[in-house]
């Protein structure tokens, strides 16, 4: 469902991605676990369509970035800490804006709408611009936009960031609900007890590589770890 | 490109815009109410002063022998001796100065000692930084000219001469233009300029807004991971700072054109009158359009470069000093709207909104600022569109210049390539046609005709191709229709002069066209320079070569690349019919472009259009030699005839292409090429 196939990326002479292949399948979530600077947002960004690989591909539900980003966004829910919500909007509008340019019918919109206003608990505050919200109520509103279209696969970079334990734990409860609905969920985080909990697999990387990858339980014995953090710690004081 | 999509974004950030509550107080709510404020300040403050200081009574001092009838006749106007020194001290200048600084006095009158009696000197030191010692000084200066004039009649009179003999001239000044007139002169020079820069200053803001402004909330990246493409983001944001910035001029020409109008008539006790019509606001909206434009696009492109708010003001500031100087070359002693001045950016917006204001704003002109202010403002869309591109600099990347500047152009002809070459060939078709016009007589004529033709249109198209490396049958459509195109092109040839005879009919209705065609006929017609052979040649063929290569060539190639066929026919149209220069003519070219392009669109041929081009300009220069003719070819069962031939040409070249498209290589609309570096 997303398939990264040797992507790579170089700015000048620093080279971000380093021939990273990995693939997340239907009703799965995959951990991209690694430090600040390994590349991980670069690789997300290009899995989104928002960057050019220098060299390889990247496919979400088929559709490759290179050849029809525009459908790859279409099938795609995005979620970042640099994806930020209008502060002069209501959760309302954003999600209205960004169903109109998903080529959503207004109908449609609406009923959706107010099905993930319900489902992500946000009527106390739909109709309050978002510049007047707390993060957590900000985090609800943003996971809806990318929601919102029902992508097959959603890409989702560390979404529980500055989030309180009750906001993070709704969170990782609809990630899972997502899961059971057969999306294909790729999840950056580097709160790895996160990643203990959700994933199915993880993606250890380091430097713009892919330093291992598989399940949680088989990362860990691969490392000669007891935690999924022993095993990351391990791994990187292998490279470094 | 989706205009649906264009509108959504446009919408949303207008929505965003107006909601941010400071910005709408700095773009709008404040002019509307600082300047009628500040000019009613102005002119309360102003002729109060003038009328304290008529009434004041002014401190003289006199130092040195002073005639004494001087004397008498300054303080018979209002006016008291504070101090009189028979001798002029040795530091005259800088003890007068201190006495006016202290206001011990207005003016100080000095005459030298040992002056001759014939001709005394009497000078006046007064300050000019001093608004009451200023206008003090003038009015002595005024009453010692009147008592020399009186001194010298006397002397007259006392030589058995009568007194007028003194004034051997009597000169006296008048002006020819009523108070209106001086009034909207006045105002001409300054609103242009005020409006320009509130202009920019509506632009700056909204642009930092939405472009820096939405980089640092975060917000940039959400948009871009919805499934948009760059050029409609740029669009959408183009069109909101567009709208804000109109709105502002709006409001910021009716506040100030109310202000200065209240302040000249209370400055001017009613002789200098001043009134805005809903004409002259119409024309001055329309004025501004252009230079809308062309600001909204540069500060959008420039605002997109910047990570942050406050870089992006660092970026724009420099630009916003660039439309300041623009705009005071307007307001510079003799400058004014010329042919070569028409050409120049900003400027010529503020020099043809003078004119307009001062009602001798010329159609051919206007029309020139317009066209060449449309081709700028494509410049800046096109840089904008450019910048937008640039992945770099959407996700803040380090040198976001480098990139977009560095990068190849690739991708052949695109529908921005064609925009660009229409911008770029309204420079050199303008600055080109100067000089030659210049140095071209009328006998010469037809050697203006072919140089023009071949250098302004067919040599660049060629090398436009060239330099994209797109093959020339290609980019110019060299290729034969099929069949079924081939007598389409014989039936739009042999009938498709009757579409400019119906607009020509059309546009008889109006003076301004029957002059422009006397012109021509003059100039093109049996009295003029060229025989029919050399018209037909120059007139007929060439610009059916030359003109079909550049406007059914590239610059149809080009749009048609968009996949609109709309887009590609009308496009093309407009910028054939921009060349034409004349407003009339425009319309008319635009018209038959319509037509020249949707056969050569259809047909993927460049050869429908040219005969059909060959054949309507060579009949015209037919009809202007043999008069009998052209009351035939008036004729509206001609006439119909002839639309009728051409609509079923029109209808065999329909789809009569040989390729499947026109140009082979993929759209540059296909999605996600626009990220390519």
């Amino acid at each position: 469902m997303i398939e990264a196939q040797g992507l790579t990326k170089r700015y000048g002479e620093v080279e971000a991605a380093r021939s990273v292949s990995f693939t997340v399948n239907r009703g799965e979530v995959v951990g991209i676990l690694g430090p600040n600077g390994a590349g991980k947002t670069t690789i997300l960004r290009m899995l989104a369509g928002i960057l050019t690989p220098t060299e390889g591909e990247a496919r979400v539900a088929g559709n490759s970035a290179s050849v029809d980003a525009m459908a790859l966004k279409r099938s795609l829910g995005f979620l970042s800490g640099d994806t930020a919500l209008y502060q002069r909007l209501t959760p309302r509008e954003v999600l209205r804006y960004f169903g109109r340019l998903n080529g959503i019918d207004e109908a449609s919109l609406a009923r959706r709408i107010e099905e993930l206003v319900d489902a992500f608990q946000m009527r106390d505050f739909a109709n309050r611009q978002c510049g007047k919200l707390s993060a957590g109520q900000k985090q609800r509103a943003n996971v809806a936009r990318a929601f919102l279209h029902d992508p097959p696969a959603l890409i989702l970079d560390e979404p529980t960031n500055a989030l309180d334990v009750v906001s993070g734990r709704f969170l990782l409860d609809a990630i899972r609900k997502e899961r059971q609905r057969g999306k294909a969920i790729l999840f950056s985080t580097h709160v790895l007890g996160d990643a203990e909990v959700l994933c199915d697999r993880v993606l250890l990387l380091h430097k713009g590589q892919v330093l291992d990858e598989g399940a949680v339980k088989d990362v860990v014995a691969r490392a000669h770890a007891q935690t999924l953090t022993e095993a990351f710690l391990n791994r990187i004081g292998d490279e470094a | 490109m989706r205009p649906l999509i264009v509108w959504h974004i446009f919408r949303k950030d207008l929505l965003e815009t107006l909601r941010d509550r400071r910005a709408l107080f700095t773009s709008l709510v404040l002019p509307l109410v600082i300047y009628p404020l500040l000019f009613t300040v102005m002119a309360r403050v102003t002729s109060s002063k003038r009328e304290e200081v008529a009434g004041m009574t002014a401190r003289i001092a006199a130092w040195g022998p002073v005639p004494e009838r001087a004397m008498k006749a300054v303080l018979a106007e209002k006016a008291t001796l504070v101090e009189s020194l028979p001798t002029v001290p040795a530091d005259a200048m800088e003890r007068a100065r201190r006495a006016v600084a202290d206001k011990v006095v207005h003016v100080v009158l000095v005459t030298p000692d040992g002056s001759a009696a014939s001709s005394v000197p009497v000078t006046v030191y007064a300050d000019s930084t001093q608004f009451e010692s200023d206008a003090i000084q003038e009015r002595v200066l005024k009453v010692l000219r009147k008592a020399g004039v009186a001194l010298l009649e006397e002397r007259m009179v006392a030589l058995g001469q009568p007194a007028i003999s003194a004034r051997p001239l009597a000169v006296e000044g008048f002006d020819l233009a009523d108070s209106a007139r001086r009034a909207a002169s006045l105002v001409g020079a300054l609103l242009p300029y005020m409006v320009l820069l509130l202009l920019a200053t509506a632009a700056f803001y909204s642009a930092i807004d939405l472009t820096a402004g939405e980089k640092e909330r975060g917000t940039l990246q959400t948009l871009l991971t919805a499934p948009v493409q760059p050029l409609e983001v740029v669009s959408g944001k183009y069109l909101t700072v567009l709208a804000m910035t109109l709105v502002a001029a709006l409001a910021n020409i009716g506040s100030l054109g109310l202000a200065i109008g209240r302040m000249l008539s209370g400055a001017g006790g009613g002789e200098a009158s001043f009134h805005m019509g809903p004409r002259v606001v119409i024309a001055l909206f329309l004025t501004l359009l252009p230079a809308a434009l062309l600001l909204s696009a540069l500060f959008v492109a420039v605002g997109v470069m910047a990570r942050t708010y406050k870089e992006g003001q660092s970026y724009l500031m420099p630009l916003l000093f660039l439309v300041i100087f623009a705009a005071v070359g307007s307001i510079l002693p003799g400058a004014e709207l010329t042919p070569a001045m028409a050409l120049v950016p900003l400027t010529n917006v503020t020099l043809l909104m003078h004119d307009v204001l001062a009602g001798h704003a010329t159609l051919t002109l206007a029309t020139m600022v317009i066209i060449s202010s449309f081709a700028y403002a494509a410049m800046g869309v096109l840089l904008a569109a450019r910048v937008f591109e640039t992945e770099q600099v959407l996700l803040s990347g380090e040198k976001p210049w480098k990139d977009v500047f560095a990068r190849k152009a690739k991708g052949g002809l695109t529908p921005g390539s064609a925009l660009f070459f229409v911008a770029v060939l309204v420079v050199v078709a303008f600055y080109g046609s100067i000089p030659l016009l210049r140095a071209i007589t009328r006998e010469q004529i037809g050697r203006a005709i072919a140089i023009s033709e071949v250098g302004f249109f067919l040599v660049p198209a060629v090398l436009w191709a060239l330099a994209l490396r797109v093959p020339l049958s290609d980019a110019l459509q060299l290729r034969l229709p099929s069949r079924r195109g081939l007598l389409g092109t014989v039936l739009l040839g042999a009938g498709g002069w009757a579409v400019g005879m119906v607009v020509m009919s059309f546009l008889s209705r109006f003076e301004g066209a029957r002059e422009y065609s006397r012109q021509l006929g003059d100039l093109l017609g049996k009295h003029g320079p060229l025989s029919l052979g050399e018209s037909v040649l120059l007139v007929g063929l060439l610009p059916a070569v030359c003109e079909e290569a550049c406007f059914r060539g590239v610059v149809l190639v080009g749009l048609g690349r968009t996949g609109s066929r709309w887009l590609a026919v009308v496009g093309s149209a407009l910028a054939f019919g921009l060349f034409h220069f004349n407003p009339y003519h425009i319309v008319l070219a635009t018209v038959l472009g319509l037509v020249l392009g949707y056969a050569a669109y259809e047909s993927r041929s460049l050869l429908p259009g040219v005969l059909m081009h060959f054949v309507n300009n060579s009949l015209h220069m037919v009809l202007a030699r043999v008069p009998s003719l052209e009351a035939r070819f008036e004729s509206p069962v001609v006439i119909g005839l002839g639309l009728v031939v051409t609509a079923a040409g029109l209808w065999l070249l329909r789809g009569s292409a040989v390729r499947p498209g026109p140009d082979p290589s993929p759209s540059v609309t296909r999605p996600g090429a626009v990220l390519h570096p």
